[in-house]
């Protein structure tokens, strides 16, 4: 049954965003994947509204001190296992904001982070390698351990970190 | 057509004769009236009788040591008027001028919220932009608080509602409709909304103080995120206010090309918008086709300025590159294919009944309440209140290319969304005949890293209406005081107007209407 799960979830993760304090730079990046140009449901990852049926966080824009509690009612809302990606500059570590009264700083002040995707905003096609080397990590994982998907903790402790520039695919 | 044949300072000189007011006509953008705590409301009583078209474009509050300024920026017909008033720190205490002018309820709010000034008779309470856990008493941007070491207290328990047989719905911060973290409170009483409370500053990363301990150039980058949809016109407003203290005249070329990518991100802001519309009314394919189109409009960002979204184009002086010549082919052709477009979005948006049913009659705005709540860019446009900052005070290369002020009278969403729909068609007028009539020569001028002592005030059409900027310098690298008062700040009290007596399932597409955006708002 855990492998089922797991199979399913690797072919067709739910993915829930949320803003922390972000300038819309990101969250607009993230909208575009969904339209015609970069579509990712072709890929059967799915942009879902609830928490509760979600796999993937995709967090942008600094923590603002207002929103810290927020994320975290949102994470401890979603079902185990989980994983947190951040993307853009400011959730990797506060970017540009950082120092400022308002801001906590970067998303893993808050949460466990599994994939940092860089960029001010990244683009759409940096998103999807992103999200891609999150599941490539989460496969191998299962490979090695078919039983990681405990209920106690997270079943990836795997940090990637997306540092190329991925080159635009021209003919998207 | 703008009305200015109003003379305002004409009128202010004679009605105020002999009392303690002093214009100084030429400074701090245009006009500046000091005036004393005894009389300033007597000023607003006057404008407010002279042209309708007064309304509080945003109220400065600024840390001058020993006292607290508070500067009211009035938007007339012509022109812009500051109004400074000065309180000592230890009496901060105000009398509320939103009962003559309602548009300055929430602009007096965030003063207390950052400040510590009291007005007495306003009628909001509480935090604005700070948290509610935030501690009484620590206003961040006065100069002696180190806001950074501030411990928030806990959070309180949630309030149980009181309000009878009404129903509360709460809205956010995470919710599938809204793009950005806020929280609306809509009090219903069967289908109907009563009430509408907004909860916003969850977004409110404190820009205007970090401002303060970065250097101008920084800055640019700094205030280009307060929103990243309309990133160019922050960029503009901030770089105009400061050329306009160094005295620095941008080339001619630079400042076609600012109006290009001014433009560019127009389109980009208004197809955005109108595409969400048709999400939020359960018209997705609408929401797909706007967006398929939008792309190109990304990749002309990419060509002129290297960046998709946030452009870092503008600097203090001009543009940071040139436009390339073998690019405006490129650029001329997708605009090309978007205004073969527009006759049909034009046909959708105008007769589709889908559209019509859901938008058409929702959030009536009449003119009349739009000009009291002072309200800016396409909401008051769709209102039939002929208001432009492109016109009325034209910049950069505005005052010479030849451009439509859409209006339309309905005041509706309907209205609303069909001025952006027939701005666009603008926006490409402009831009070719901006690429048309390009000058030659340079695109920028070098300007001293330090800036001279002053003060000055902009303004910038953005997308979603008028942006204001203040700035302050004090001769060093920094500036000592920075204010943004983005669009949506200005319009937030439409939607909370227009939401009452309506049902429900009518408050997505009348939100939608106003193009909110809450990283704006919240800086």
């Amino acid at each position: 049954m855990t492998n089922l799960a797991m199979w399913a979830r690797l072919k067709s993760p739910w993915v829930i965003h949320f803003n922390s304090g972000a300038c819309n730079g990101c969250d607009i990046e993230i909208v575009a994947l969904l339209t015609p140009k970069y579509d990712v449901e072709r890929f059967g990852i799915k942009l879902e509204p609830s928490p509760r049926h979600a796999d993937v966080l995709l967090v942008t824009g600094s923590v603002t001190k207002q929103c810290t509690d927020r994320l975290k009612r949102i994470y401890d809302q979603m079902p185990q296992p989980k994983f947190v990606v951040a993307i853009g500059a400011c959730a990797c570590s506060g970017g540009i904001f950082q120092g400022t009264y308002g801001v906590e700083g970067g998303v893993d002040k808050v949460l466990p982070v599994n994939a940092y995707i860089p960029g001010c905003p990244p683009r759409p096609e940096a998103i999807i390698d992103g999200v891609v080397k999150l599941l490539n990590a989460l496969a191998a994982s299962t490979k090695k351990a078919p039983k990681a998907a405990s209920k106690e903790e997270p079943a990836l402790n795997a940090e990637i970190e997306v540092t190329e520039e991925v080159k635009p695919d021209a003919k998207q | 057509m703008p009305n200015n044949s109003i003379d305002i300072i004409r009128i202010l000189e004679t009605k105020l004769c002999g009392k303690p007011v002093q214009i100084i006509p030429g400074q701090l953008g245009i006009v500046t009236v000091k005036a004393s705590v005894e009389g300033y409301r007597d000023i607003f009583k006057v404008l407010i009788e002279a042209d309708e078209k007064t309304a509080i474009s945003a109220i400065t509050g600024i840390d001058l040591g020993a006292n607290i300024g508070v500067f009211y920026h009035v938007r007339t017909s012509n022109p812009l008027l500051t109004i400074q008033v000065e309180v000592p720190k230890e009496n901060t205490t105000l009398r509320t001028i939103s009962d003559i002018a309602p548009s300055a309820a929430l602009h007096e709010l965030e003063v207390t919220d950052l400040l510590g000034v009291t007005f007495e008779g306003n009628p909001s309470t509480g935090h604005l932009v700070l948290p509610e856990t935030w501690p009484d008493g620590i206003y961040p941007l006065r100069k002696d608080v180190n806001a950074n070491e501030v411990k928030l207290n806990p959070e309180p328990p949630e309030e149980k509602s009181d309000e009878g047989k009404l129903v509360k719905i709460i809205i956010g911060p995470q919710h599938p409709a809204l793009l950005e973290p806020e929280k609306f409170a809509v009090f219903v009483e069967g289908e109907t909304v009563r009430k509408v409370e907004p909860r916003i500053g969850y977004v409110h990363r404190g820009i205007e103080k970090a401002s303060e301990s970065r250097t101008y150039i920084q800055d640019v980058y700094l205030v280009e995120r307060i929103c990243g949809i309309c990133n160019s016109c922050h960029a503009t407003g901030f770089v105009e206010t400061v050329e306009k203290i160094l005295k620095t005249e941008v080339p001619e070329r630079g400042k076609y090309l600012r109006t290009i990518i001014l433009e560019v991100n127009r389109l980009h802001s208004h197809l955005l918008t109108l595409g969400h519309a048709g999400l939020e009314i359960g018209y997705e394919v609408l929401f797909q086709y706007f967006w398929r189109d939008r792309e190109p409009i990304m990749d002309i960002t990419e060509m002129l300025t290297g960046n998709r979204v946030i452009s870092s184009s503008l600097t203090v002086g001009g543009v940071r590159r040139d436009i390339k010549d073998n690019d405006i082919p490129k650029i001329r052709a997708v605009l090309g294919d978007l205004r073969k477009r527009i006759p049909f979005y034009t046909q959708v948006y105008r007769d589709e009944p889908s559209i019509r049913a859901r938008m058409q009659n929702v959030g009536i705005l009449k003119r009349d309440i739009a000009l009291k709540l002072g309200v800016v860019g396409p909401v008051a446009r769709g209102s039939g209140v002929n208001i432009d900052v492109r016109k009325d005070e034209p910049y950069e290369a505005y005052g010479e290319i030849p451009f439509k002020v859409i209006t339309k009278d309905a005041g509706d969403t309907w209205a609303r969304m069909n001025v952006r729909m027939d701005e666009i068609e603008e926006s490409i007028n402009i831009i070719e005949y901006a690429l048309d009539n390009l000058p030659p020569g340079p695109f920028r001028v070098k300007v001293p890293r330090a800036v001279p002592s002053g003060e000055a005030v902009n303004r910038v059409e953005a997308p979603r209406g008028e942006l204001f900027y203040y700035v302050k310098s004090n001769g060093t690298t920094m500036p000592e005081r920075v204010k943004v008062r983005t669009p949506t700040f200005a319009n937030i009290p439409a939607f909370l107007t227009t939401a009452i007596g309506e049902p429900l399932a009518d408050v997505p597409p009348n939100f939608v209407s106003l193009d909110p955006c809450f990283s704006c708002t919240d800086r």
